[in-house]
């Protein structure tokens, strides 16, 4: 019965995906069919649908490729495993309802059709969603590394002057990496000031102010003095309501009055020239 | 299994713990932030054994987690133990004039970090670093 | 086995470059030598170059915090120089941040500063 199953899905293939997507429609929480195309989406469902004939059909090899491409191509897309889960039981009752409608089920078999069904699906489950987290996790770790990398370089602007702009959450584990860039890079480019700059941090609460002000300690320890610019006016209410001290700190709010300061302390401005 | 010691005895037995604890961080491939990280805890520890304690031993031994590598520092000694060891564990806490920054330091130093004290028997500390 | 750490004499000031590893004792006689010289050759500022060092553990920051402060009582100005990042991060890590402490990239950038503080 189960290559039974399979022609029987390979034969209304088309019909059961089209009531499967107006079924997956419905569920309007997830964004995948709100923001992809729509032949994007047309082929994601086929593919599906595939790959769920392929489980039946074809040898464990193939099936595993097929997943795997599957895999990446989703967790790309944005699906969250809610919604691969639900893809799949919503799988299985149009197949049961068209089967139904069609009066191939009837008392002799239903008990074999849902022993198969459950060989089938537990399994096929099982494999979806673990290709899916290991895709997952491979994502989330490259995202960290280009998070890593993208982030923490120190820029020299000018002669003595540097300047390291910080994009993103700040964990501990990227606090540590910030601080020993920031402080080889003060070394290697031989800084004098260097200009911290958190515009693009979204949130300053007293964990990060902690990790900054030992950031700007370690650089004031190699002879170098640490300056924040880019201080949001939320972030400055933020600060001040947690009572955090940055009063050791010169701080501004825009880099150009950043580097005006930074350029003072090296005994140096940009002035204008006259024409000739 | 590597295992490496250095009995405390002398004060010049905190240099050679801590040679021991820097050769061993540089074998098992730290970088430098990391090697000064466990040479400075090494010493903490050496050095409260030297002042606290008439003796005690460093061992240093690599360890394995899964697929993680790490390095683990052992300080024993059978001292006077420590009576509060949460106190000990404070910032600026100190019984000898010091800056009380040795014990909490080398908790912050390390990644896991465990005291075991009996008062009148001696101290263990257990200290590891994770190789990332 | 003793060491002593040298202390050399330029103009008003004194260099001292840290070239090994400090044991205790070494730290504690560079501590009394450096004092003894501060009072010989009345000089006004001192430079203490750390560049080779590759750790400073607590009782080490703790000569270095106390050589500042007693050179400070007998009228001279001391910049620590040369110390390297891994060190800045242990120190930070056990709590320390010596917190008054004048610092500079580099032997001339340490005195280049203290000429500056001198004068001003
Ligand atoms: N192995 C030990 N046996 C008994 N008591 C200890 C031991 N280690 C530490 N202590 C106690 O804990 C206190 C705190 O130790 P910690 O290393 O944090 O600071 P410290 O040694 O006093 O100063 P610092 O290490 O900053 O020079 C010590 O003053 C001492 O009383
Ligand atoms: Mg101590």
């Amino acid at each position: 019965m189960n290559k039974q199953i399979a022609g029987y899905i390979n034969e209304h293939l088309d019909e059961i995906l089209e009531r499967w997507t107006i079924k997956m429609e419905d569920e309007k929480d997830d964004r995948f069919f709100q923001i992809m195309s729509e032949k994007v989406i047309d082929n994601t469902v086929r593919e599906f649908g595939e790959l769920v004939v392929f489980s039946l059909t074809e040898s464990e090899e193939v099936y595993r490729v097929k997943l795997n491409d599957f895999s990446v191509k989703i967790v790309r897309y944005g699906w969250s495993v809610t919604f691969v889960l639900k893809a799949l039981t919503n799988f299985t009752h149009v197949l049961y309802d068209k089967m139904n409608e069609d009066g191939y089920l009837n008392e002799q078999n239903i008990i074999s059709y849902t022993e198969i069904m459950t060989n089938w699906i537990t399994p096929l489950t099982h494999s979806i969603v673990e290709a899916y987290s290991n895709v997952w996790d491979r994502t989330v770790h490259l995202q960290k590394m280009a998070l890593q990398e993208l982030s923490a370089s120190l820029i020299p602007m000018f002669d003595k002057i540097s300047v390291m702009p910080l994009v993103g959450t700040i964990d501990t584990e990227r606090a540590k990496l910030i601080m020993e860039n920031l402080l080889h890079g003060v070394v290697k480019h031989r800084a004098e000031v260097v200009l911290l700059d958190i515009t693009g941090v979204p949130v300053v609460d007293t964990m990060v102010a902690h990790h900054i002000i030992q950031a700007a300690d370690a650089v004031r320890l190699v002879g170098a003095k640490c300056m924040l610019v880019g201080i949001r006016p939320e972030i400055a209410q933020t600060i001040v309501a947690l009572g955090i001290n940055l009063n050791d700190f010169t701080t501004t709010s825009t880099m150009q009055r950043g580097v005006e300061k930074a350029l003072a302390l090296t005994n140096r401005a940009i002035v204008e020239v006259k024409d000739k | 299994m590597n295992i490496d010691s250095v009995d405390i005895v002398t004060e010049w037995d905190i240099v050679a713990a801590r040679q021991l604890g820097r050769n061993e961080a540089k074998k098992v491939g730290f970088g430098t932030v990391d090697q000064a990280r466990i040479t400075t805890a090494i010493s903490e520890l050496a050095r409260n054994i030297y002042l606290y304690t008439g003796k005690g031993n460093i061992a240093i031994k690599e360890v394995t987690e899964g697929n993680l590598k790490g390095l683990l520092v052992i300080a024993s000694d059978e001292g006077p133990g420590i009576a509060d060891v949460r106190r000990a564990l404070e910032d600026g806490f100190t019984t000898s004039g010091g800056l009380g920054a040795g014990l909490p330091g080398v908790k912050r130093l390390m990644d896991d970090f465990k005291i075991e004290t009996v008062v009148g028997e001696g101290t263990k500390i257990s200290a590891t670093k994770w190789l990332r | 086995m003793k060491m002593r750490i040298p202390i050399l004499k330029l103009k008003d000031c004194l260099i001292v470059s840290i070239q090994w590893e400090l044991d205790d004792q070494t730290a504690i006689s560079f501590q009394e030598d450096l004092l003894e010289k501060l009072h010989t050759t009345s000089a006004r500022g001192v430079v203490i170059d750390l560049t080779p060092i590759d750790f400073i553990d607590s009782f080490i920051a703790k000569v270095l915090g106390d050589v500042i402060n007693m050179s400070g009582l007998m009228g001279a100005k001391v910049v620590i120089t040369g110390i390297q990042p891994a060190v800045a991060i242990t120190l930070i890590e056990l709590g320390i941040r010596l917190e008054n402490v004048s610092t500079a990239l580099d032997l001339e950038n340490g005195l280049e500063k203290l000429e500056r503080e001198l004068e001003g």
